[in-house]
């Protein structure tokens, strides 16, 4: 064998989106305010995922106005809307939505005012980027004026709106049930150069193609897909966290090491979209199924480059150099035999 | 307390301030300065989120005596721009989206801008290597170099400024890159974390920890250290007055140890004292006892007839079991041509959010007990306090801060309500702020598991029935236990439709770290065995991995492993499309990475050679370089 081999190995995935075998649910209110900003409320705020921009381009979408002009307040069990936790790959999709409704209601509101105001159906306006029109007449202003008129004519353009994730309990016999409405797939391919002396494993590309049923910022899902890889493959390769009879040996980042911009791939992500049907966006969810099929990916590389499956992670050199040495123990003594 | 007369730069100002010649810098420009934008992550100078420049020179300040500091010429994040400006750097980490919960970022920043500054020409690898010392846990890094690499451009003449721009929308913002709205705030430094945050009155809080993995406590005595000067209160399980137990499905663990400790770094009593330093020297009056008991270590020993039993309500340790039965394995083992076994294990993997858990509580007017902290579940912890502290639900309030990161490792309530109680008990606002040490002996480790698995296939490569059984340590507390076991169940046998199966879950307790939420909730150690098996399948049957994939896949109409009729499934067009991304060159998995004719190409950087580096002289020899 050389002491460099490379090798390429596939992983496929599925995952369910929003909490587990339950019914999962989330509320947000809306207000269309002064100068045609908005004010969105919900229960929950950033853990890094990006949703605070998701919501706003949400609700920027839905009210007609620009993400800019989106104010969110958030976080707060005692001045928000419920919302539920931030985590299980449901923010998108269960606050995703639920501000979405809310838009709704509250642009309802204003576009009932706006029609009677310019009298014409409220189903011929449409608003983008600042900017209300009647479709099909020349009749246009700013989603400002359009506030303000609404506000005139005695309306305050509030909604709320919450929504609503039916999964299903499992069976305590059989485990039957639904325990989702949605559910994404993905794949991803690693390749991976061995080095045979030291154990050494280095994956030098990803392509990692996720369905997300619909993508809200492709720069956010790329940034979810590289996080979760990378987090995989420290799984895959060096992260451990050991214990000696309950007491921790790896205490600090000196001794529970983590991967560094050197050990990050190429990472190639491929966004596909098959929209969920049940829920007004379409969009499903990346945070977590984004680092599913990484492990199992680099290990399968690892077999094609050198011919040893390693069945325990991580793949530390020790681990490598030992299935290297098993393997050519055995071929040895398969030759021998034969 | 000795101090001394600092007088020193920062960010262009002129400061002089008595200081504690003791201090870290970091503390200095964060306690002393309010300089917030410096974070700490590790203490220990591995992780880079303190870095700042000390006289031109990128510093890690955690490790760095602020009276070393005498004198000399201090830029932080802060100073980098100015206020309410962005630099090249800064608008470039806004442009690529290089910023996710943002808690390493400044450190990122600084990092960059020592970068372009001393190297202003460097190479991708060379800005790799140069953020090496960097660690950031959200975003792999891919975006945080792409926004080096385009300032390095604009700076170099490279780029046109036009480059930082934002991307113009065009009929929608759905599928639009909108640049993140708290980037500038993170890229800056001025996003406060809950560790950031100062109240007025404020106390810190130190907590001591149990030194025992299984031991009975045999008294508490905390009279010395409510004696000392500087000590506000001390709290321990005698504290709560309502019903304590907290979990995200079993309310199994207490507030602070009560009877018995159950893992290393449980929490047994917490002082809050007018500064940090006061604290800690407090826990070190507290006199506890113990009574060591027999500990269990592995899952396996758990389930032993026999075994120490870590809670009462669950005499066998079993947190929690999650069967799926589908079909008849017997008959789908007896049709099948090829039957392979074998065993898979995973380890526990540490969080590691830049961020340690932090918060802050106080009572307010209103006497609403109030707990900022970056809480993934604030409605959950709301409900569970409100029982612990027995009071009405709209008199407990938590606020959820910006969460430096948590990957579901801030969902489980280890420290909220220590807060609640000393904010009580004192009616003044307390703060803590775990060490990076105390973070990863005190919080939840991603499960580790054991799969024993069969799997039986035709010759066509088509899966008859499978057996799964996986095992899994659920340390001291069940914490996300149930949930873990329930996912991992119900996505085993992966993406494919498989007629027959047998599926278990089980976690038990033990007395190691608790393992609970981690990012994919079990789903990644099940379909890790699952993704190995069938390409172990693929081999022996001279099957390409992405066919075998393709024949066993589950597609609309099909019926989960629980039965589920699904209307679509999207798995046969991402293999479509990993397969075309990566130009793969079909095959069988057996060794083939010698002969394959795609390596290397588009989408593949070259390896790292970092460590002792060979160049080629003139003379034909190779140096070290």
């Amino acid at each position: 064998m050389q002491r460099k081999m490379r090798g390429r190995g596939v992983a496929a995935s599925w995952y369910g989106i929003a909490r587990t075998a339950t019914v999962d649910r989330a509320g947000a209110w809306a207000e269309l305010d002064d100068g045609g900003t908005a004010k969105v409320v919900t229960g929950v705020t950033e853990i890094g995922e990006g949703i605070l921009t998701v919501l706003a381009q949400i609700a920027a979408e839905e009210l007609g106005i620009r993400p800019e002009d989106v104010t969110i307040g958030d976080n707060d069990t005692a001045r928000s809307p419920e919302a539920a936790h931030a985590g299980a790959t449901r923010q998108t999709y269960m606050i995703g939505n639920s501000v979405a409704l809310a838009c709704r209601e509250a642009k309802s509101r204003l576009f009932a005012e706006i029609a009677a105001h310019w009298e014409v159906d409220a189903g011929t306006l449409v608003a983008f980027d600042g900017a209300l029109k009647a479709h099909g007449t020349n009749l246009a202003m700013t989603m400002a004026e359009a506030v303000d008129i609404a506000k005139k004519r005695g309306v305050v353009p509030v909604g709320a709106g919450h929504f609503t994730a039916h999964g299903t309990g499992l069976n305590p016999v059989d485990g039957s049930g639904a325990p989702w409405q949605a559910y994404v797939f993905g794949t991803q391919v690693a390749e991976v150069e061995v080095d045979t002396l030291t154990g050494e494993v280095q994956v030098l590309g990803l392509w990692a193609a996720h369905d997300v049923g619909r993508v809200i910022n492709p720069r956010g899902v790329e940034g979810q897909i590289e996080g979760g890889v990378v987090q995989g493959l420290g799984q895959a390769l060096m992260e451990d966290y050991r214990t000696e009879q309950g007491h921790t040996t790896t205490h600090g980042f000196a001794k529970y090491i983590l991967p560094t911009a050197l050990d990050v791939p190429e990472i190639t992500s491929v966004l596909v979209e098959d929209p969920d049907p049940l829920s007004p966006l379409g969009a499903k969810g990346i945070g977590e199924p984004a680092l599913v099929p990484t492990a199992p990916a680099i290990m399968n590389a690892i077999h094609d480059a050198i011919g040893v499956r390693i069945k325990s992670l991580p793949a530390t050199p020790e681990k490598v150099l030992a299935a290297i040495a098993e393997k050519e123990a055995r071929d040895a003594a398969r030759e021998a035999a034969e | 307390m000795p101090d001394m007369k600092l007088e020193l730069q920062v960010n262009g100002r002129k400061v002089t301030r008595r200081a504690d010649p003791g201090q870290r810098l970091l503390d200095f420009l964060r306690d002393e300065l309010n300089l917030t934008g410096t974070k700490e992550g590790c203490g220990a100078g591995e992780c880079g989120t303190c870095s700042v420049f000390v006289d031109g020179k990128l510093v890690k300040s955690c490790l760095m005596p602020a009276a070393k500091a005498q004198g000399a010429d201090i830029q932080t994040v802060e100073g980098l721009a100015r206020p309410g400006d962005l630099d090249v750097i800064q608008k470039a980490f806004h442009k690529t989206g290089a910023s996710q919960c943002g808690y390493c970022i400044p450190g990122m920043v600084m990092a960059a801008t020592s970068i372009l500054r001393e190297a202003p020409e460097a190479s991708l690898d060379e800005i790799k290597e140069r953020m090496g010392g960097n660690i950031c846990r959200c975003t792999g890094y891919s975006k945080i170099i792409e926004a080096v690499a385009l300032a390095r451009d604009v700076v170099t003449g490279r780029a046109s400024p036009a480059a930082l721009d934002p991307e113009t929308v065009g009929d929608s913002f759905i599928g639009h890159n909108v640049r993140r709205l708290d980037a500038p705030s993170k890229v800056t430094g001025r996003l406060k974390y809950a560790g950031d945050m100062v109240m007025p009155d404020m106390l810190h809080m130190a907590v001591l920890r149990s030194p025992h993995a299984h031991a009975e406590i045999l008294s508490i005595d905390t009279s010395e250290a409510e004696a000392m000067d500087g000590v506000a209160c001390v709290i321990t399980a005698d504290d709560v007055p309502g019903k304590d137990g907290f979990g995200v499905f079993v309310h199994d663990q207490p507030i602070m140890a009560r009877g018995k400790v159950r893992h290393v770094g449980e929490a047994v009593a917490a002082v809050a004292a007018e500064d940090v330093a006061t604290a800690r020297r407090a826990l070190k009056k507290i006199k506890v006892e113990y009574r060591e008991l027999p500990g269990l270590y592995d899952p396996e020993d758990a389930l032993q007839p026999g075994a120490p039993v870590i809670h009462d309500y669950a005499p066998d340790n079993v947190v929690k079991h999650i069967p799926i039965r589908k079909g008849d394995i017997e008959a789908g083992f007896a049709a099948a041509d090829l039957i392979l076994e074998d065993e898979f294990t995973t380890q526990q993997v540490e969080h590691a959010y830049l961020e340690p858990e932090a918060g802050l509580a106080y009572v307010d007017a209103d006497d609403v007990v109030t707990v900022i902290s970056p809480s993934q579940n604030i409605t959950h912890h709301r409900h569970m306090l409100s029982e612990i502290i027995a009071r009405p639900i709209n008199k407990v309030r938590f606020i959820m801060s910006p969460v430096g990161g948590g990957f579901g490792g801030k969902e489980d309530m280890i420290y909220q309500g220590m807060l609640a109680l000393a904010a009580m008990k004192t009616y003044r606002p307390v703060r803590l702020v775990f060490t990076r040490e105390e973070s990863i002996i005190a919080s939840a480790k991603r499960h580790p598991s054991r799969v024993k698995y069969r799997m039986g296939l035709t010759k066509e490569g088509r899966i008859t029935a499978i057996k799964f059984d996986m095992l899994s340590d659920g340390g001291a507390y069940g914490m996300s236990s149930e949930g873990v076991m329930r996912k991992a169940a119900i996505l085993s046998c992966g993406p494919y439709e498989v007629e027959n199966l047998q599926v278990d879950t089980t976690a038990v307790y033990t007395n190691n770290t608790p393992s609970g939420a981690f990012r994919t909730f079990g789903g990644m150690q099940a379909q890790f065995a699952t993704e190995s098996m069938i390409d172990i399948a693929a081999e022996r049957l001279g099957l390409d991995p992405f066919e075998i994939r393709r024949r066993n896949m589950m597609r609309a109409g099909s019926l989960t492993h629980t039965q589920q009729k699904l209307d679509s499934a999207s798995i046969g067009r991402v293999l479509a499309a990993a397969e075309a991304a990566s130009r793969w060159e079909p095959g069988a998995p057996r060794m083939r990475g010698p002969e394959r004719g795609d390596l290397g190409g588009p989408g593949t950087r070259a390896p790292c050679t970092l460590g002792a580096r060979f160049e080629a002289s003139k003379d034909g020899k190779e140096r070290v370089a």
